[in-house]
């Protein structure tokens, strides 16, 4: 019997193992709801996820909302943050992932936070759906929703940061809450 | 001479010419499982992994790299198959391992790095009498093709990260354009033309030991100064590259510099260490504040300033470089010619070497 060509990548045999991750239930509204932000450092990632977090408060009646920033945007979080994050907020919105590291980490938090009970609203531009599905598939989650915003961000000035942020609220509001018709 | 060939080759070789067909067989199947870099794979097979395995003393399950957010490991098996799939020879794996092991000791590599929009491409530098046991070619063309071990020790690496850590082109690779001979370079040191200690010696190895030191790089840019004796007048022409807008995204701009042995002994005949000559360099190597602002590069001197910090004046000189450890310095090439090499570090420098076979702690 001739050799085997050996496979290079090690994986065989952990691709069926892993377990599929945690979705956390949806809030009926945000009605109230403590709104933590993730802020992953990126050139006007403050400024846009800031307004969303200011918009879901005056229009969706969001309670409050806290920041946080992220040590390392190209990294996921660690456990200690999300648990931290968990005790100060009901939902998070982190982005704005708009580079192949912090994109696909974002993913990887909103993995997390999903995990541990917080409905999650990952924003990236949309120049990175490949990596940020990868991830999430990578993370056990495959078919993760988030939200996308026209590439690029880092270049806005402050009008279309407001702008942008004020497009894409709607998607944050669908992903952090119940659809209407299940409440029907 | 054509009609003698065959049969010599019948006469002196005791193993039947290969099949071709059967080679290009498994080449294909190597590209059918997506594992090849573009480029042909040599198939790895138990015994040629074996050979690798032998020369080093690691456990073939020991884990030599992680990339954590991709939830991957690379184990010292791993590594020996890729190598193998790279044209490298087995006596070339402790190499890889070290190549491997510098390289993992970049904060840039274990973030994100690999997944970069820049497309990073590894700096590897080889020091010690390994160069000329595995015949690196330590001359002419140091960044070049032609000699085995420079072009497949990078490529194994390469081909790690592709199929260990499951970094992928548009997918979990997410480089805008790349860089220029990605998985290509890797110097063998000049030593015997060089005025200098080595890298490695900067790194933690002195002695003249076999180590290899690593990192992420950009670009690499020429310097092609051949027509003065002023010393000065020459590394204000590398400061200028240096301080270039271009790079520029936070306030400090790492670069290592491959010197020829031209410049190398210029600036040693005029008196400059290394040490000198990195000096030299952060004080000269730079932008004024009104140049940044101009070319859309203001927003650079904000990372790390706090917020309530004085506003620069347009006349401010900003340095791109504070410390001699940002500014590697390497020799090699072919005492030729005034052509050195900028290369643009990726995040910044370990400064740490790794020793050739030694057993990691």
């Amino acid at each position: 019997m001739p050799n085997a060509i050996l496979d290079p990548t090690g994986t065989a045999a952990t691709k069926a193992a892993r377990p599929a991750a945690a979705r956390a239930p949806r809030r009926a509204s945000l009605h109230g709801a403590r709104v933590g932000l993730l802020i992953n450092t990126k050139q006007n990632a403050a400024p846009f996820l800031h307004e969303v977090g200011r918009l879901l408060v005056e229009e969706y009646g969001a309670g409050s909302v806290t920041a946080r920033t992220k040590l390392n945007f190209a990294v996921p979080e660690s456990g200690e943050v999300v648990k931290e994050m968990a005790a100060e907020a009901d939902v998070i919105v982190t982005g704005v992932g708009d580079c192949g590291s912090c994109s696909a980490a974002a993913a990887a938090d909103g993995v997390v936070f999903e995990a541990a009970g917080l409905p999650t609203a990952v924003i990236v531009t949309d120049s990175f759906r490949a990596t940020t599905e990868a991830m999430a598939e990578l993370r056990g989650a495959p078919g993760f929703p988030y939200a996308t915003t026209a590439h690029p961000v880092a270049a806005l000035g402050e009008a279309q940061v407001k702008e942008r942020a004020a497009g894409v609220l709607c998607d944050v509001v669908a992903l952090l809450t119940e659809p209407a018709d299940q409440n029907a | 001479m054509t009609d003698t060939a065959p049969e010599a080759v019948a006469a002196g070789a005791p193993d039947p010419a290969p099949d071709p067909d059967e080679a290009q067989r498994a080449i294909e199947y190597c590209y059918q499982q997506d594992w090849s870099d573009g480029l042909p794979l040599v198939p790895a097979s138990k015994p040629l992994v074996d050979q690798f395995l032998a020369t080093t003393s690691r456990d073939p399950d020991e884990i030599i790299g992680s990339l954590e957010q991709v939830g991957r490991d690379c184990t010292v098996y791993l590594a020996a198959v890729n190598a193998a799939m790279a044209g490298c020879k087995p006596e070339y794996f402790p190499v890889v391992l070290a190549a491997f092991d510098a390289l993992m000791r970049e904060r840039a590599a274990r973030g994100g790095g690999f997944q970069s929009t820049s497309g990073p491409a590894p700096l590897i530098v080889v020091n010690g009498p390994i160069r000329h046991e595995l015949e690196f070619n330590t001359a002419g063309g140091a960044f070049g093709d032609g000699f085995r071990p420079n072009a497949t020790i990078p490529r194994a690496i390469g081909l790690i990260v592709r199929n260990a850590f499951g970094i992928r082109q548009h997918v979990l690779g997410q480089a805008t354009q790349g860089v220029p001979g990605r998985w290509s370079i890797c110097i063998a040191e000049n030593e015997e033309e060089s005025p200098w200690e080595p890298l490695a010696a900067n790194a933690g190895q002195p002695g003249g030991v076999s180590a290899v030191s690593a990192t992420l790089t950009r670009t690499c840019e020429f310097i092609d100064n051949r027509a003065t004796g002023v010393t000065e007048e020459v590394l204000r022409d590398f400061a200028d590259t240096i301080g270039r807008l271009g790079p520029q995204i936070f306030p400090q701009t790492p670069v290592a510099l491959v010197l020829c042995p031209e410049h190398a002994q210029q600036f040693a005949g005029s008196g400059y260490s290394k040490a000198d000559v990195q000096n030299w360099l952060i004080e000269h190597s730079g932008r004024t504040v009104g140049e940044m602002r101009r070319a859309g590069k203001g927003h650079v001197l904000r990372f790390g300033a706090s917020a309530d910090a004085e506003p620069v004046s347009d006349e401010h000189f900003h340095r791109v470089l504070t410390e001699p450890r940002q500014i590697p310095v390497i020799v090699a090439g072919a005492k030729n010619a005034g052509i050195s090499m900028v290369v643009r570090i990726f995040g910044e420098w370990s400064g740490i070497a790794t020793p050739v076979g030694e057993k990691i702690k």
